[in-house]
């Protein structure tokens, strides 16, 4: 039983880090001085990412 | 005694691999089952990442975990972030995995199953995975720069700006080429036309949910996103069943092509966090699920395959796109075996997120493996439909007809036999007015996965919805291609403009944006809507184009490897990235001629506008069919120029690449790598 919820833990992890979902706690737990808010993180995020190729065929 | 098991178990996983693409390509005379496929992959590439790629890593590269990476380096908590190698894999697999290793894998299997198959297996273990893993490295090493730089400090000065072009051109046809498909499996299909246009408002929600109410909360708005596109899904049934609905939702392919048209140009103008990101999450997902459900699906039923290994379309006649196997079968499958679009990823994002150089190994060569697979498992569900309904299904209606009675008896008169009952029988079951004469892959991809999962959940009676779940996975992640190419082709635009008016090139200046997305949208969307009313259906002059354009740019990818393994002073390993270059250079550049100049009307563009103007001088073409005829002319022209355009400027690059090495080989220049200087890491090395 313990193992399982290792295991479910550890997959709902992956996911939050897979999806972009812990993003913003990634980057907190990074920056010592003043940081962005949560909504200014994700629409930067946002912009960093599809500016560029980020999708392939 | 544990490295005598060891050698022994790799050598029994060896002899499977070897016992599965045994099976696949002696078995003669009676069906091959699936699990064979798998056997074969799974067997060849678990051997290929063992023994392969840690060479590579070991020899080649010199991968050096007492380096530290840029993730590490610069980490920065946005761009340059440490990333657990298996987040890693996963952000690296979901990038590179687009619509192409399933379309490509699905088309070529007119040849039969084996050609198709074995170019899967050989070209990623030998081509794609090396390209993406060693683009990934040499990145890496070059605190995450983009191939078109790399390029230009690696090769040359030129090179930077051919790269640029490169991509810009191999965009649009791209953009073009899959938007025809998404039209293709649409077209008069209420029931799938109104699922994929309710992921529109979906997404836009899901946008608001994460701006408005609770920003980057991403996994909460995909649930709910998800939720509401599968009951999209369902309820498409019951507007395809009401006729007030139906009507709105039952468009024409010139119609469909105009509304993706739009789509794209919206998507691009507009702020990217209402649409092309949420509907990039809810693609991530239902993506990944649709692959591991197939997998699985495969895994459970064991299909045997119906194609045979071989076809007598490896004569080249074949009726979704004509060419004989060599080059055409190397070109029609690119992602699956090498994609050179895959260079771009590994020179992206990627590279900024590696903790270690060792996780490149698994990052690059292992996740193209991943995707190899993928294909294999497209070419599995595609073979597994009888032979005459996947002809059925792609055949063109300028070559068979356009009912079903002139199609199944085209088909079986080809020695694939198919009853027009059998096509309207299957129709009606998957909830479609008809299956007849959707080229492009995706429909016949998705009967026979809907085959594939109906057979495990649901029986017959959800055979429509898993097609139509099926058709919604591919569009969905096709329009996510689409909107994300769409808004990178702007920002490539406005580069170029930038040169010529500096405004235009400011990404903020709502005038250049409109203007950039107008020209990139007007780009791509001319070359659908030539596709769209190319009586062979398109896919015959459009998904060759971009092959042939994907697969150039791979030979950069791997030139400037090359020219970066020179200057490290390899030369007895240079082989890795050189056999693989030669090999694509020889196919792209033979299918790049025989598209330009073959006097076949069907294979070469300038032989068919001949064909058609010696039509309309002879009076052969009906009055009301002229203009199209006409037009069809300048298109084909159009599309040997483009061609001769990929060629040329990929000749140059490499020319200029061939100058390096010789001065560098000869020892009149000094090697000078562009490498980020060593800087040990601060983090404990496990041995």
């Amino acid at each position: 039983m313990r193992a399982l919820l290792a295991a479910a833990r550890a997959l709902w992890a992956f996911l939050r880090l897979w999806s972009g979902d812990a993003d913003y706690d990634v980057y907190r737990a990074r920056v010592d001085g003043p940081a962005l808010s949560r909504e200014e993180f994700w629409l930067e995020s946002l912009k960093r990412r599809y500016d560029r190729v980020s999708r392939c065929c | 005694m544990k490295a005598l098991f060891r050698n022994l178990t790799w050598m029994a996983v060896g002899l499977l691999g070897a016992a599965g693409l045994a099976a696949i390509a002696l078995e003669r005379g009676e069906p091959v089952n699936a699990m064979w496929f798998v056997v074969a992959a799974a067997g060849t590439f678990a051997v290929a990442y063992r023994f392969y790629s840690a060479f590579l890593a070991a020899r080649v590269l010199g991968l050096d975990d007492t380096r530290a990476t840029p993730a590490e380096r610069l980490d920065d908590g946005k761009d340059f972030v440490p990333t657990n190698k298996w987040v890693a894999v996963g952000h690296h697999f979901a990038a590179i995995a687009g619509p192409g290793p399933l379309v490509g894998p699905t088309l070529a299997a007119q040849f039969g199953y084996l050609p198709g198959t074995l170019w899967l297996i050989v070209g990623a273990v030998l081509g794609g995975c090396v390209q993406d893993f060693v683009i990934l490295f040499f990145s890496m090493r070059r605190d995450g720069k983009s191939l078109g730089q790399m390029a230009r400090e690696e090769v040359g000065r030129r090179g930077g700006m051919i790269a640029l072009l490169a991509v810009l051109a191999i965009m649009v046809v791209l953009l073009a080429v899959v938007a025809l498909v998404v039209v293709n499996a649409l077209f008069d299909s209420p029931w799938g036309t109104f699922t994929l246009a309710m992921t529109i408002p979906i997404a836009m929600l899901m946008g608001l949910y994460l701006r408005l109410w609770r920003p980057g909360r991403v996994l909460e708005a995909t649930a709910i996103g998800l939720a509401l596109t599968l009951f999209a899904v369902v309820a498409g049934q019951w507007v395809a069943a009401a006729p007030e609905w139906a009507r709105y939702f039952t468009l024409s392919k010139p119609t469909l092509a105009l509304a993706i048209i739009a789509y794209g140009f919206a998507a691009s103008a507009l702020p990217v966090w209402l649409l092309l990101a949420p509907r990039d999450y809810l693609s991530a997902f239902i993506k990944v699920g649709a692959i591991l459900a197939l997998a699985g699906g495969i895994l459970v039923v064991r299909p045997d395959i119906h194609m045979p290994a071989l076809t007598r379309f490896v004569d080249g006649s074949g009726p979704i796109f004509a060419g004989g196997i060599f080059p055409f079968c190397f070109i029609t499958i690119a992602c699956g075996a090498v994609s050179g679009f895959h260079a771009l990823i590994s020179s992206g994002t990627t590279p900024k997120l590696l903790m270690r150089e060792s996780h490149a190994r698994m990052v690059g060569y292992g996740s193209m493996l991943m995707e190899s697979f993928v294909g294999v498992m497209a070419m599995v569900a595609a073979c597994a439909l009888q032979p005459g309904v996947y002809f059925a299904i792609n055949s063109p209606a300028g070559l068979v007809g356009d009912t079903a009675e002139a199609a199944t008896a085209a088909i079986s008169a080809w020695g694939f036999p198919v009853e027009a009952a059998t096509m309207e029988a299957l129709a009606r079951q998957v909830g479609e007015h008809t299956l007849l004469n959707r080229t492009g892959g995706a429909p016949s991809l998705a009967v026979g996965m809907a085959q594939i999962f109906s057979t495990t959940i649901g029986g017959h009676r959800l055979l429509s919805i898993w097609y139509h779940f099926a058709i919604m996975f591919e569009a969905l992640f096709i329009l996510t291609v689409l909107d994300a190419g769409t808004r990178v082709g702007r920002f490539m635009v406005q580069e170029l403009l930038g040169h010529a008016w500096k405004p235009l090139g400011r990404s903020g200046w709502y005038p250049g944006i409109l203007l950039s997305s107008g020209l990139i949208v007007a780009a791509w969307g001319y070359f659908l809507y030539q596709g769209v009313l190319d009586p062979l259906g398109g896919i015959n002059s459009l998904w060759p184009l971009f092959g042939i354009a994907n697969q150039l740019l791979a030979s950069v990818a791997l030139v400037v490897a090359t020219t970066i393994l020179i200057k490290m002073g390899h030369r007895r390993t240079l082989w890795v990235t050189l056999l693989p270059t030669l090999w694509l250079v020889t196919v792209t550049l033979t299918g790049a001629w025989q598209k330009i100049t073959s006097p076949n009307p069907r294979i070469g563009f300038l032989a068919q506008a001949r064909a058609l103007e010696g039509q309309l001088a002879a009076g052969a073409v009906a009055a009301g069919k002229v203009e199209a005829t006409t037009r069809l002319v300048f298109n084909n022209r159009l599309d040997a120029g483009v061609t001769a355009l990929f060629v040329g400027l990929i000749l140059v690059l490499i020319l200029e690449a061939v100058v390096e090495w010789l001065r560098v080989l000869s020892g009149r220049k000094a090697p000078e790598l562009r490498e980020s200087p060593h800087v040990p890491t601060r983090w404990a090395v496990v041995p």
